[in-house]
């Protein structure tokens, strides 16, 4: 930054022309700027005056940029009411942060235990065990859904939360690994060695000393489980078929498959609503979700 | 490698490799007995920390590709009410004579090139915009990264939307601004609803890679540019000699993360246009779907997968290679 | 070295993390799957008069939901013992088709009575998904013979006839004077109509997305898909009904290009919007549009839509058939359901309420017709009513079908071209599946 402005200082010097000159990039910059912005939310205010409009108005075709009238009539629908394909999109919502949940859950765990391991213990081959987590995250998702499709049938986990929660760790587990593992090798190790020395095993000084210092690290990595749980469709589309447990995506889709009339009001209510968890994480974690998914990208 | 020099200038921006302490092979060498009790210990401990992960991906990656050749040696139509025979080879000899695989197969290379390049390019230019620094910066980077983290079924559905023709934005404007196109249903004909998609796609998945070349940006030291400035180097010239050069790790990864993504197309072809008109964007992932969960057929869709990965596996050796991770440990 | 006595946990302590995780686990697995169908599997008979809850799986749309929600009530006053949970199922048939299929390849025992649309029995059937009904002695003579014939697969009963359907022409009766008996006519009245009303957006609304509706409409408007016509659908008449389609649209201009991405719900909101003088679909818009305070009430025709060929038209046999899971335990209990479904009082309930035309035959009582006169109309459509081929394979060759139109109604290939390259598929289909 101190460059910019340094730079700055000095075409000030240069006198009424460069600045003229300045004023016009700066113009041409801050156009440039807006239309990235504006490409960026204006779908997202279309969705908002959609789902507030009455399937009246949009039996009109659009006329203006403004709704005519405010309605929260979709709303009120989609989460108070069953649709008639069964969907009930309160519940789906809930059905979507249980799962979601849950994964962060399991890929906390399992990334904190794997990090720890690759980053503070000798075990052999964590070249091979590191590249292969990296490249699970490579594998085609709709490769797997046969087979495993398939293998939750002979287990009986179709149509059962656990089947996602297990199948979305393939989304998480690779950059929480990495990222943890990453996290951990950069706390001091005295830290630990001091705990150990006062007979502390292990496991305590992993979870008294450790976990406490790498909270940034671990939340960051929360973050990015929930967000990558929370935007699956695949595999709910895969192995869930009971409406009443559709995650929100599948709930979206579900909406939109109405065989007597497409209610779009309806579904840009719940794409509000889908939308609405996943934008308030990205304003107000973002510097964390960057730094997790470049952390995660720039090895 | 042309890599190895930027790489190693750009170094603070790549965080230190998990596991970058002494390496396992150059451990100290246990000098007696209870010494090497204790690394056994550590390599036990250790290795019972790591399991579950690898337990859980070994399960849900290698455990399907496995099942995917052999299933793709077989004819196993679920629906058919039989049970498996051996087919030998005759799922490969489907894929490669079927109308289906082989136009899936070129479309979805078409797609993944002219969506990356696209996506690139205007990644580029929004890191670099964001690179610059300006009051509202912070929020403007929040405001264009949104679309990255919503659901690819909900960008689908925007753009779905906005490319409605009753009450959608697209035909709306082009009607306002006295445009041609402003009656068109996107999403009847060929390349209006690869139009579709590419902008759905596009719209989510830019930021991403602006975000990492953002990264990759913000580490290449200020003073470097100074110092071009002072020698009186153009801004294309300091962007062409200096930047881009120094860019080209973080701009690798975004390349091949998306190259990879964009060839697994699903969500957004799912909810836009299901493969359709007719089977024009029928995409590798989308075909593979309908072979198993709408056919069945998991001798095909096996045979299908198999050709997935190993496309992917391509992709991947590249990063692998371009990165040499054995290397870094 | 400190750094030695890091060393020191012990392989037991290293366990016991393990131990917390298998744990973890378990307490999502018992918390999920709680919440799982009981897949009961090849257990025994539960018997009819046992206090039970049977589960339904059925397409719950609109006032057809509400005449079935009707429909379990009165029947579990009947049967006290029986308690029926309604499944909802996709009302997109093509989806509807796949949630069946996943259910039963994961081997479960719910639903245990299933709707299914009169082209999916004998593909439920060959791999032993659905009950043989035989067992139960079905009276054949109640039912219309065609659709009495969907529910069977190698000469034994499958599926019942729930409700009848057939794909017809509506017409607005204050635009089009005298409905038209061939295509040129109707060509010529939608034109007409489009240039005396300029309120009208189209001439002809049909649906023409890539999903099942278009093999129905492909058929309404001349499609042969009889057994004998898929050993090569490449024939004159398919061409003729292929061209026709796409011409409404490319040549005649009377169908909006947007008909391509057309499903049942957009021909009905152009339907009942009042823009289109004509629209194909299925009965249920009948009542729809003669209901109380429909704008078109009293302006609504129906009739067969005219055959390209000249010859008697074709109406594309729909309509939905029930069937009992082979896995349920609740065989007996779903029988008296199914016969309480089709028993006349409740056909004449649910075609008043929800305008699904009884299967049965001796439902169509001088109350009905008094009651909603336009199963008269109907009625004439249903005689004209030509079934898709009843094949174990049917949504193989639909779904090449499908393709095969939405990829001529888009413009990217000929109907002769497009035909040309289907049937050596669809015969080969034909011919795998014996």
């Amino acid at each position: 930054m101190s460059a910019v402005t340094s730079f700055a200082d000095r075409v000030r010097l240069d006198g009424w022309r460069a600045t003229q000159g300045r004023i016009a990039k700066r113009t041409g910059f801050y156009l440039l700027i807006s239309v990235f912005v504006i490409a960026s939310l204006f779908p997202f205010y279309w969705m908002v005056i959609t789902s507030l409009k009455t399937s009246a108005d949009l039996s009109k075709g659009t006329t203006s940029l403004l709704p005519a009238h405010i309605s929260f009539g979709s709303y009120k629908f989609d989460i108070a009411e069953t649709s008639k394909t069964g969907v009930n999109f309160g519940q789906a919502l809930l059905n979507s942060l249980i799962v979601a949940a849950s994964t962060t859950v399991v890929t906390v765990v399992l990334a904190v235990l794997a990090g720890y391991a690759l980053s503070r213990t000798r075990i052999r081959a964590k070249a091979l065990i590191l590249g292969f987590i990296l490249l699970t995250s490579f594998f085609p998702v709709l490769a797997m859904v046969g087979p495993l499709f398939l293998a939750y049938r002979h287990l009986g986990l179709l149509d059962n939360y656990l089947a996602l929660i297990i199948t979305y760790l393939v989304y998480t587990l690779p950059i929480g690994t990495w990222f943890l593992a990453n996290f951990f090798s950069q706390i001091p190790r005295q830290l630990e060695e001091a705990a150990v020395v006062d007979g502390a095993t292990r496991l305590q000084a992993l979870r008294r000393i450790i976990l406490p210092v790498a909270v940034p690290g671990i939340f960051t990595v929360a973050i990015l489980a929930f967000i990558l749980a929370w935007n699956d469709f695949a595999f709910a589309l895969s192995f869930i078929s009971s409406p009443g447990k559709y995650t929100a995506p599948l709930a979206i889709v579900a909406l939109g498959h109405s065989q007597y009339q497409v209610f779009y009001n309806r579904i840009d209510a719940a794409v509000v609503l889908t939308t609405l968890p996943v934008a308030l994480i990205v304003i107000f974690a973002q510097r964390r979700i960057i730094s997790g998914l470049t952390a995660g990208a720039l090895k | 490698m042309t890599t190895q020099k930027p790489a190693a200038t750009a170094g603070p921006a790549l965080p230190a490799r998990p596991g970058a302490g002494p390496r396992p092979g150059h451990a100290r060498v246990p000098r007696n007995r209870q010494q090497f009790n204790l690394l056994a210990q550590d390599r036990r401990f250790g290795y019972m920390l790591v399991a579950p992960a690898v337990i859980v991906l070994l399960a849900i990656t290698v455990y399907p590709l496995i099942y995917n050749l052999w299933n793709s040696f077989h004819n196993d139509v679920v629906t058919s009410g039989v049970p498996a025979t051996w087919a030998g080879l005759a799922n490969y000899q489907r894929i490669f004579t079927d109308d289906l695989f082989t136009p899936s197969l070129l479309r979805t290379l078409g797609f993944t090139v002219v969506s990356v390049t696209i996506e690139t390019l205007i990644g580029l230019g929004l890191a670099l915009a964001l690179n610059r620094a300006f009051r509202g910066r912070g929020l403007v980077r929040a405001a264009v990264f949104i679309p990255w983290a919503v659901p690819t079924v909900v960008s689908a559905q925007l753009w779905k939307d906005m490319f409605d023709p009753q009450n959608g934005f697209v035909n709306y404007a082009l009607g306002l601004l006295h445009l041609p196109g402003a009656h068109t249903t996107w999403l009847a004909g060929t390349w209006t609803s690869w139009a579709a998609i590419l902008v759905a796609d596009a719209w989510r998945n830019t930021p991403f890679i602006a975000i990492v070349l953002l990264a990759g940006l913000q580490v290449i030291p200020h003073d470097i540019y100074e110092a071009a400035t002072v020698d009186g180097a153009s801004p294309w010239q300091t962007f062409r000699r200096l930047t881009l050069p120094l860019l080209k790790p973080a701009l690798l990864v975004a390349l091949i993360f998306r190259t990879l993504s964009s060839f697994l197309i699903f969500d957004v072809v799912y909810n836009m246009t299901g493969g359709g008109p007719g089977s024009s964007t029928t995409v590798l992932s989308y075909l593979d779907y309908q072979a198993f969960l709408t056919q069945f057929d998991f001798g095909y869709g096996g045979a299908v997968s198999v050709a997935l990965v190993a496309f992917a596996l391509v992709i991947a050796a590249m990063y692998v290679r371009v990165f040499r991770i054995e290397e870094a440990l | 070295m400190i750094r030695k006595k890091e060393t020191t946990g012990s392989a037991f302590r290293g366990a016991r993390g393990t131990l917390v995780l298998a744990a973890v686990f378990a307490l999502a697995v018992a918390g999920c799957s709680s919440s799982s169908s009981a897949g009961s599997s090849g257990g025994t008979q539960v018997s009819a008069t046992a206090k039970q809850t049977i589960v339904f799986a059925t397409q719950g749309l609109g006032s057809e939901g509400t005449a079935t929600q009707a429909a379990v009530k009165a029947f579990e006053k009947a049967y006290p013992n029986i308690k029926v949970d309604i499944l909802s199922l996709s009302p997109v048939s093509d989806v509807a088709l796949q949630q069946l299929q996943q259910r039963f390849i994961a081997g479960s025992g719910t639903p245990d009575v299933i709707t299914t649309d009169v082209v999916w029995p004998a593909t439920f059937a060959r791999p032993g998904w659905i009950a043989n009904l035989t067992k139960f002695h079905p009276d054949a003579s109640e039912f219309f013979p065609g659709q009495f014939a969907s529910g069977q697969y190698k000469g034994q009963q499958y599926a019942i006839p729930w409700f009848i359907n057939a794909e017809g022409l509506y017409y607005r009766t204050d635009l089009v004077k005298t409905p038209p008996t061939t295509i040129s006519e109707l060509v010529s009245d939608a034109k007409a109509a489009m240039s005396k009303d300029k309120s009208l957006k189209e001439g002809l609304a049909f649906e023409g997305d890539k999903y099942e509706g278009a093999v129905t409409a492909f058929q309404s408007f001349g499609g042969q898909l009889s057994s004998t016509s898929l050993a090569n659908i490449n024939n004159p008449a398919n061409v003729a009904a292929l061209k026709l389609m796409s011409d409404s649209i490319h040549t005649y201009h009377i169908a909006p290009q947007a008909v391509s991405t057309w499903e049942e719900g957009q021909v009905q909101a152009a339907w009942q919007s009042g823009q289109t003088p004509f629209a194909l679909n299925w009965p249920y818009l009948f009542q729809l549009s003669e209901a109380k305070g429909s704008n078109l009430a009293g302006k609504t025709g129906w009739v067969p839509f005219p055959s390209a060929s000249g010859g008697a038209p074709q109406a594309s046999l729909g309509g939905d058939d029930l069937a009992i899971n082979a896995k349920s335990t609740h065989q007996a209990a779903a029988w008296k359901f199914i016969q309480f479904l089709s028993s006349t009082s409740a056909q004449v309930a649910r075609a008043i309420s929800a305008g699904d035309p009884p299967a049965v035959q001796t439902a169509y009582t001088p109350a009905l017709l008094s009651a909603a006169p336009y199963y008269k109309q109907e009625q004439v459509v249903f005689k004209y009513a030509t079934p898709r081929p009843v094949s174990p394979v049917y949504t193989e060759i639909s779904a090449q079908l499908q393709t095969m139109i939405s990829s001529v109604l888009s413009g990217e290939e000929t109907p002769s071209a497009a035909l040309a390259a289907t049937a050596p598929t669809v015969k080969q289909l034909q011919q795998t599946a014996g």
